[in-house]
This record gives C-alpha cells, sequence and structure tokens, in this order.
C-alpha cells in the first residue's frame, strides 16, 4: 500500500453522543414548550414548531383547510408582510418548509447559526400577528390545487390510499385526505381561517424545538423576548369522536388506466404510544423492512407476484390504520396479489415468528436510532414527535430499549388481533374490474 | 408540504487539473483558527498497490459507518442494450462465490442495514451505512461483491421480468420520467440520450454473459475507489480494507473512454410532446446545454441559478406559483455530467393552464438577459448557498459518497474548501457576464407531457413538434 497524499484538516469529529439529558426544556410563561439541543458538528441549527392541529381537527366544509393553513403561515404577517417572510429567512441563509399530517402541522427552518435571532423574530411575527391577504388567499387556492392534482396525477398509490382510508372511516375525521376534498379547498373563507388560528396557533397548543450549533441560555433568551409576550390561548376542544367498531370486511374499487394493478389492504390499530404500538411497529419491520422482509422477498423475489410491496403504520394520536399494499407484478391479477399479502398474515398468525427475525428487526430499530440521531434534522423532528405522540420525548432514547421488550408471542399476538376480515378494508386500483 | 423543491448542492463539485500521480508521501495542515468558513473534515487518501483507490475519514459522533465505492461504469457505456450499466450494479447483489442473493440481503438486513447499488450516467456504486461492531463481517461481504460477483443465470432472469414492468410502471409518474425524455430530446443518440434505467427492448435484450463483459470491461481496482466515513480508527480500517480488497486484480487492461461531446448547436427551438391520454395536467421541462462537471465557474453559476429557479423567492417560483398560483412548484437546475450537461427550467400545471404557464416560465426566464441580476438579490442568494451548505455534508453517508465523487470526476477538496470564496467573489458584473455565456438563449427544448389533443396546437406555438406516446417503450 503506497500513502501518496494525506491532508489534515479540523478535528470536528471529537463529538460524544446525543443521550436523553442533553436536551434542555424550558417553559414559557404562556405555555410555549421550548427543547433545546447542542450538536455542533456543522455550523447550522434548526427550528421545528409544532402545532397541535391537523386534518383530524377539520369538519366537513373545511377539509384540508389545516394543510391550507399551513401554506397561509408563509404570507404575511404584521412585521414582516406578503412574501417577506421567505425573502428575509433567504437573504439570511435559511431556508424552510412544513409538513402537515393528520395530527399535526410542523413548520421547520434550517439556518446558518448566526441567522437564529432573525428566525425568532419572523416566527414571532406571524404567530402572534398572522394576516389575511385576499389576494394570497386567492393565488394560494391555485397553489394548492395543483399540489393536490400533481400528487394524483404522479402516484395511482396516493389516490387508491384516500379512497381506502375514506372506506375504512366513516365517522372519524382520518376519513378525508389531508389535502382536502377538491370543492372544499376552492370554497372555505377568510373567516374559516382567521378562526382557525385563533382557535389552534396559540402559544400553548405549540412546541419548539431546536437543534444545532446553538447555546442554550442564548436560545432562552431569544425565547423568552420573541415568544413568551405572546398570549396563550383558550385550549382547543377535543376531538371526541370514536370510530365505531368495524362489523364486517368492506371492499372498493377505483377505475384508472394503469399498466398493472395496483392493492391496498387496511386494518384498524390502536394510535401511537398504545400498549401494542412497539409490537406492531415491528411486525411492520418484519413484513416490509429491507429486502429480506417477507413480503419483499417472498412476493417480489421468490413468488414474482408483485414489483413493490410494503406495510405503513403511522403516528396517530387516535385510532388508525396498518396498511399493507402491492403493485401487481406483469400479468398478475390483483386478486392473485391479495390472496397471496394475506397469506403472509395468516402465517404469521398460525406460526409466529422466528427468534432471529425479531433480532433482526430489534437491529433495524437500532440503527434507525442511530440515522436519526445523526442529523440536526432528525434530532428536532423525532423529539418533537416523540414529545407530541408519546407525551415524553425520552421515549427517542429509550426506543432501542422499549423495542427490545417486545417477544415472538407479542407479534403473533397483536397480527391475531388485529389482522381479522371483520376488521379489514381492501381496495383495488386498475384499468378494469376483475370478473 | 409547502413544497418540493430542494436543488442538490452535492452535485456540484469543482474539478482541478492538477495531476495526483505522486507517489510520495505529503502532509498538508491548515490551522483552522484562520478559518470561519466550513470546511471538509480530515481524511487520508491511499492508493493501494493494485491501484484502488481509498478515502478514510474518521467521525465519531454516532456509532455508524458508511461505506461508498465507485466503478468506472455508467449508462454512458451501455452500448446496444440500454439499462446495461444499471442492471449490472443491481446484479452484484445477486450472489458470489460464498454468498447467494438472499443471504446477502439477510445478512445486512440482520445487522440493521441494507445495501444498495445503483448507476448513474457516468459510473456506478455501491453504498451502505452499518454499525460499528458490524464493520468485519459486512465488508467481507461488500468485498465479495465487489471482486466475486457470480451474476447466477436465473437471478438475473428473474430481474429482467420485475425490472421491465417497473419501467412501464415509471411512466405512471410524468415527473420520474420527464428527465429521460429531456436528455433524449438534447443529446439524441449520443451516449448522454441514453436513459439509465434502460428500456424494455434493451433490459429484454441483457443475458447473464452481457452483465459478466459489462463487469469485466469496467469494474477494475484501478479506476475505482472506495470511500469510508464513521466511527473507526484509520489504521484499522486501513489493513482491513487491505486484508479485503488488496488481492482485487486488474484482470483486463484499463479501457480509457473519452467520451468527447460535440454538443451540436440547435438548429431551431423544438417541442417533444408525449401524449399521455389521462393526463390531467402538463409537465413540462425547457432549456439546452448546460456546463461539464469540470467546470470552474460553476458555484458561481449555481448561484445565479439560485436566483432564477434555485429557492423558494427564486423568479420561476415566485411568478408561476406565488404570484400567479398556476403551479405547485418550478424551479431551474444544471444537471452536470462528466463530459457535458444540461439546463432546464421544470414546472406542472392543470392541462387548461398550460399556455400561461408556458408564457410566464419563458417571460421570467428572460428577464435574466433583459434585466439581469442586480447587487441586492445577489447578495440574498450568496447568504443563502452558503448558509445552506453545511447540512448537505453533515452525515457519514453524504460524505463518503462525497469522496467518492470526487475520485470519479477527478476533483480536489477546493470545491468545499474554497466554496466560499468563490461565492463571495461574485459580482453583479460577473454574473451577467456569465448569464450571456452560459445560460441557453436561443432555440430552447421543450419537453411537455400532458394530454397531447389539448395542447398539440399550444406546443406548435413554441417550436417544430415531434410527438410520441408514453406507452412507447422508446424515450
Amino acid at each position: 500500500m503506497k500513502i501518496f497524499l494525506i491532508f489534515l484538516f479540523s478535528a470536528a469529529s471529537l463529538i460524544a453522543q446525543i443521550k436523553a439529558d442533553d436536551v434542555k426544556t424550558l417553559t414559557l410563561k404562556n405555555g410555549m414548550k421550548i427543547m433545546v439541543l447542542e450538536k455542533t458538528i456543522i455550523p447550522n441549527a434548526n427550528m421545528y414548531l409544532f402545532w397541535k392541529v391537523g386534518s383530524r381537527n377539520e369538519y366537513p366544509g373545511i377539509t384540508g383547510l389545516s394543510h391550507f393553513f399551513e401554506h397561509m403561515m408563509f404570507n404575511g404577517a404584521k412585521k414582516y408582510g406578503p412574501k417577506e417572510f421567505d425573502r428575509v429567512m433567504e437573504a439570511n441563509g435559511g431556508a424552510n418548509n412544513a409538513y402537515t399530517s393528520q395530527n399535526i402541522t410542523a413548520y421547520t427552518n434550517w439556518f446558518p447559526k448566526t441567522a437564529m435571532e432573525v428566525i425568532f423574530d419572523l416566527e414571532a411575527d406571524r404567530i402572534a400577528d398572522l394576516d389575511f391577504n385576499p389576494q394570497m388567499i386567492e393565488s394560494e387556492r391555485g397553489v394548492v390545487l395543483s399540489e393536490r392534482t400533481t400528487g394524483l396525477e404522479n402516484s395511482p398509490l396516493s389516490e387508491l390510499w384516500q379512497t381506502v382510508q375514506g372506506t375504512a372511516f366513516f365517522a372519524h375525521p382520518y376519513r378525508w385526505p389531508i389535502i382536502g376534498y377538491e370543492s372544499d379547498i376552492k370554497n372555505w373563507t377568510k373567516e374559516d381561517l382567521e378562526n382557525y388560528f385563533h382557535t389552534y396557533y396559540a402559544p400553548n397548543n405549540g412546541l419548539v424545538v431546536i437543534s444545532g450549533d446553538v447555546k442554550v441560555e442564548e436560545v432562552k433568551k431569544l425565547a423568552q423576548q420573541h415568544f413568551e409576550p405572546i398570549p396563550a390561548g383558550p385550549k382547543p376542544r377535543k376531538v371526541h369522536t370514536i370510530e365505531p367498531e368495524q362489523k364486517g370486511e368492506k371492499r372498493l374499487f377505483v377505475k384508472r388506466e394503469v399498466p398493472s394493478a395496483f392493492v391496498m389492504i387496511a386494518h384498524h390499530v390502536p394510535e401511537t404510544g398504545s400498549d401494542d404500538y412497539y409490537a406492531l411497529d415491528l411486525l411492520s419491520s418484519i413484513l416490509s423492512q429491507g429486502r429480506s422482509s417477507r413480503f419483499y422477498s417472498i412476493l417480489v423475489e421468490d413468488k414474482q407476484l408483485a414489483i413493490q410491496a410494503g406495510s405503513f403504520y403511522y403516528d396517530s394520536f387516535d385510532p388508525t390504520l396498518f396498511y399493507f399494499y402491492g403493485v401487481c407484478g406483469d400479468g398478475v391479477k390483483p386478486s392473485v396479489l391479495e390472496k397471496a399479502l394475506l397469506e403472509e398474515i395468516d402465517k404469521i398468525v398460525n406460526e409466529g415468528i422466528a427468534e432471529n427475525e425479531l433480532q433482526k428487526v430489534k437491529n433495524q430499530k437500532l440503527m434507525e436510532f442511530y440515522r436519526t440521531t445523526e442529523t440536526i434534522n432528525g434530532l428536532s423532528n423525532t423529539i418533537g414527535t416523540y414529545e407530541l405522540f408519546f407525551g415524553d420525548y425520552k421515549k427517542l432514547f429509550t426506543a432501542p430499549d422499549d423495542y427490545k421488550k417486545v417477544t415472538a408471542d407479542d407479534i403473533q399476538r397483536v397480527a391475531a388481533k388485529y389482522f381479522t376480515k371483520q376488521n379489514r378494508t381492501v381496495g383495488v386500483l386498475n384499468t378494469e374490474e376483475e370478473l | 408540504m409547502k413544497r418540493i423543491i430542494k436543488n442538490n448542492n452535492c452535485a456540484v463539485i469543482k474539478a482541478i487539473t492538477q495531476s495526483l500521480n505522486l507517489s510520495i508521501l505529503l502532509v498538508i495542515v491548515f490551522s483552522t483558527s484562520t478559518f470561519s468558513q466550513f470546511r471538509l473534515p480530515s481524511y487520508e487518501k491511499v492508493e493501494m498497490e493494485n491501484g484502488l483507490t481509498v478515502y478514510l475519514m474518521e467521525k465519531k459522533d454516532v456509532p455508524l459507518i458508511s461505506v461508498s465505492a465507485v466503478f468506472d461504469g455508467g449508462a454512458v457505456k451501455d452500448g446496444l442494450h440500454s439499462g446495461t450499466a444499471s442492471f449490472t450494479a443491481e446484479a452484484l447483489r445477486f450472489g458470489t462465490t460464498n454468498y447467494t442473493r438472499s443471504q446477502i440481503d439477510s445478512l445486512f438486513n440482520f445487522f440493521g442495514s441494507n445495501i444498495s447499488t445503483y448507476a448513474n450516467a457516468d459510473y456506478s456504486g455501491l453504498s451502505t451505512q452499518f454499525i460499528k461492531d458490524n464493520t468485519e463481517v459486512l465488508l467481507s461481504v461488500i468485498k465479495e461483491m465487489i471482486v466475486n460477483p457470480v451474476f447466477p443465470d436465473d437471478e438475473v432472469q428473474r430481474r429482467k421480468q420485475r425490472w421491465v414492468a417497473e419501467l412501464d410502471q415509471a411512466k405512471e409518474s410524468p415527473r420520474s420520467v420527464i428527465g429521460s425524455y429531456f436528455n433524449k430530446h438534447i443529446f439524441g443518440d449520443a451516449p448522454y440520450g441514453n436513459p439509465v434505467r434502460g428500456t424494455k427492448a434493451g433490459i429484454e435484450g441483457i443475458t447473464a454473459d452481457k452483465v459478466r463483459d459489462f463487469y469485466k470491461t469496467n469494474y477494475h481496482p484501478e479506476s475505482s475507489a472506495i470511500a469510508v466515513v464513521g466511527d473507526f480508527s484509520s489504521s484499522e480500517m486501513k489493513n482491513l480494507l487491505q486484508k479485503y480488497f488488496g488481492s482485487w486484480k486488474n484482470e483486463s487492461t484499463k479501457m480509457i473512454m473519452d467520451i468527447r461531446m460535440m454538443n451540436a448547436p440547435f438548429e431551431d427551438a423544438s417541442v417533444y410532446l408525449i401524449n399521455k391520454d389521462n393526463a390531467f395536467e402538463t409537465t413540462f421541462l425547457i432549456g439546452g446545454y448546460g456546463i461539464k462537471m469540470s467546470n470552474q465557474e460553476q458555484t458561481q453559476l449555481d448561484v445565479i441559478n439560485t436566483i432564477l429557479g434555485g429557492r423558494f423567492t427564486s423568479w420561476l417560483n415566485d411568478e408561476l406559483r406565488v404570484n400567479a398560483g398556476l403551479t405547485y412548484g418550478a424551479r431551474s437546475n444544471f444537471a452536470k455530467y462528466k463530459n457535458s450537461g444540461t439546463f432546464y427550467m421544470f414546472s406542472f400545471t392543470q392541462t387548461r393552464n398550460t399556455e400561461a404557464a408556458l408564457d410566464l416560465a419563458l417571460k421570467t426566464y428572460n428577464r435574466l438577459f433583459e434585466k439581469g441580476i442586480d447587487e441586492e438579490t445577489l447578495s440574498s442568494a450568496k447568504n443563502y448557498v452558503k448558509g445552506q451548505f453545511p447540512p448537505d455534508y453533515e452525515t457519514s453517508g453524504s460524505l463518503a459518497g462525497l469522496l467518492t465523487q470526487m475520485y470519479m470526476y477527478g476533483l480536489d477538496d477546493s470545491y468545499i474548501n474554497n466554496f466560499e470564496n468563490e461565492v463571495n467573489s461574485l459580482t453583479p458584473e460577473r454574473a451577467n457576464e456569465l448569464i450571456k455565456k452560459y445560460f441557453p438563449k436561443d432555440n430552447l427544448q421543450f419537453v411537455l407531457i400532458g394530454k397531447a389533443d389539448e395542447i398539440r396546437g399550444i406546443a406548435e406555438k413554441y417550436g417544430r413538434v415531434k410527438e410520441r406516446n408514453l406507452s412507447e417503450d422508446e424515450f
């Protein structure tokens, strides 16, 4: 081996691993909680703002409003008018994005550490004094209608998913798509937006997480200066609708021209943080994480029935759905793929799983934990979501151990408990319905 | 989501002309205190006896190790069977002397990891990230995949069948295939016009022997590199790599394939109209030739592109999305390859708004030439690219990818370490000169994917129209 070039630069790598105690929490007088984590591997930081509002807080007529509101948060406030939020942030080296789920709305700012005070000023302005410019509302309606159609144009799976969700739920607000119905997007009013803002965007309904090359004391000072003067609001009303128990299998068909059919199967399961959460989450990994997963290795590789197969189980405040899906291989009928997907579930219900399979998915969870904690974005986002969905951010740091406690019997038990025919909704999307 | 836009700064690296053909030990030490700007963390670069280049960078904030290996066999070398480079890269996972495909998958997954292989236009690669405790066992599998793949016939046949179905399915998303149509339209039958994932006819013609040939011709230690970044000691890692890769032999002579792209000028403006019968929106790209990876002015060009279409407040996004509400996003980009490149603007809109969106994109683009760039806008863009630069190199995976990319494109550390200087030294005068020099002005080339019957008349307004159905195999 011949060594021909060595560069020795800064030693930015001598940094210890993050622990739960490294996260510092402060609660402002208005009830806003701020969590801070110092990590100095790059000279950057981020600010994640989570609001406890999502499409589950809507009702027919204003479906999609949480998501539309997410867009309106960028369209002008008192100090920084329309377009100024983005212009000022980008001119200071920052960038931002936001996402809306069924449960929460999150705003994300990424910036060089030197820009932190500007970020506080921008956020405080829109949280305290958002303005609803009628012209901006109208152009943003066009943007969101385009976001809706481009999602559907580019993904048959999204179209099937929306229909499966709308069929599996008939009472709970999880039944409508996060982006909303087209007719609602076209018709909601400025008053709807104002009501939403006053109901859900009070500091006591939010959570702020900041990670990166910052000092806790500096964050505290800026938070007190910019966020603390914003008055608290009344507690929003609870979402009290409970989806009644499903009493039999539901089936649906979506007609769309596609080269091969899509199949999606959903079962009702409990919310994040429930007793069965960790077992269900590991079960999802067993079914679809990696090429050795059951769906991939058997349905895609061995039997060649699908070109893609997966499962997902999202974080949620209320009881939710556990999905399986697959895209048929060339010439494979959707009924054949549906049967094959269900056979894999039956195998788990009847025969359970192997110990090394369980160990594998636990290792995958440990790896996921390390990957998450490698970036300041991963840290802020998961610290925030654990705090909201599990009630304690520390659950992020105990997750590898919490998963370790799950046994093979637990996996078999939850599969048998939830993956029943009665609890199932099956959707097929294809050019023609199979006879 | 507020938006889907994020230009990939990682793909932008500055070239060097310096020869690395040294066999003496060189140590260069920089004092960090004199630099406040972001710098590439320290690393070691080693060339083994067999010519394999190895990069080692220690990074210990998490107990993970990332590996990126690259081979000089990209889609430009596909030849008769479009998709051969991509297929061969994937076939590294089909089995080795000592492991079957399913054993490879199971081993990586068992330790919580995944392994991926890929090809792009210029080269092929393998990358993975794993927990440091599993280094030895997984490195030995990686070694087998790189040095002793066997390409079993049955695995090749099975994968081909699925691959063909995937190519059909990919066309369900105009956004994910429009780039292939654009490159075909720009480069025609030249190597960069070849779609990286191939065509159905190309894939159907692949055999295990053809995969073996492609591997033999293009996977050699002397034209490959491996970067390892993460929680390890460099001296120990060096020994491990020597143990696993030291005996990899250069079995055939190194093939030097110098692709000289002529970039023949376009004689007229033209529109490649791709008919999608069930489309309810039109997805479009507008552009022409761009720049190579080795272009010395690329950092400054990217600052200019940030203003046009590289950030949320960019002109294109501001006009098409924020002011007009015609789309969810509009952006522009220089796609750089080793020997050529493209520049394009991208957006999508509901079918009935096609003409309005195209006109507005063109009108906005012309501002570059008519008004140029002022000091305030430039200063904002400079701050933006500098502020958003370090997070691209935060993880061991992104750093390993960067090091191997530097190898493939013959670049040095100056892209990272001179990045801020390059950005800072850009003046409005210089920016306006670069616009004239690099942004295509006349005979723009268009690709539209949408409902042809409804937009054919509109397409004709912008240039000579050539039509194809999305369902056809060719791009």
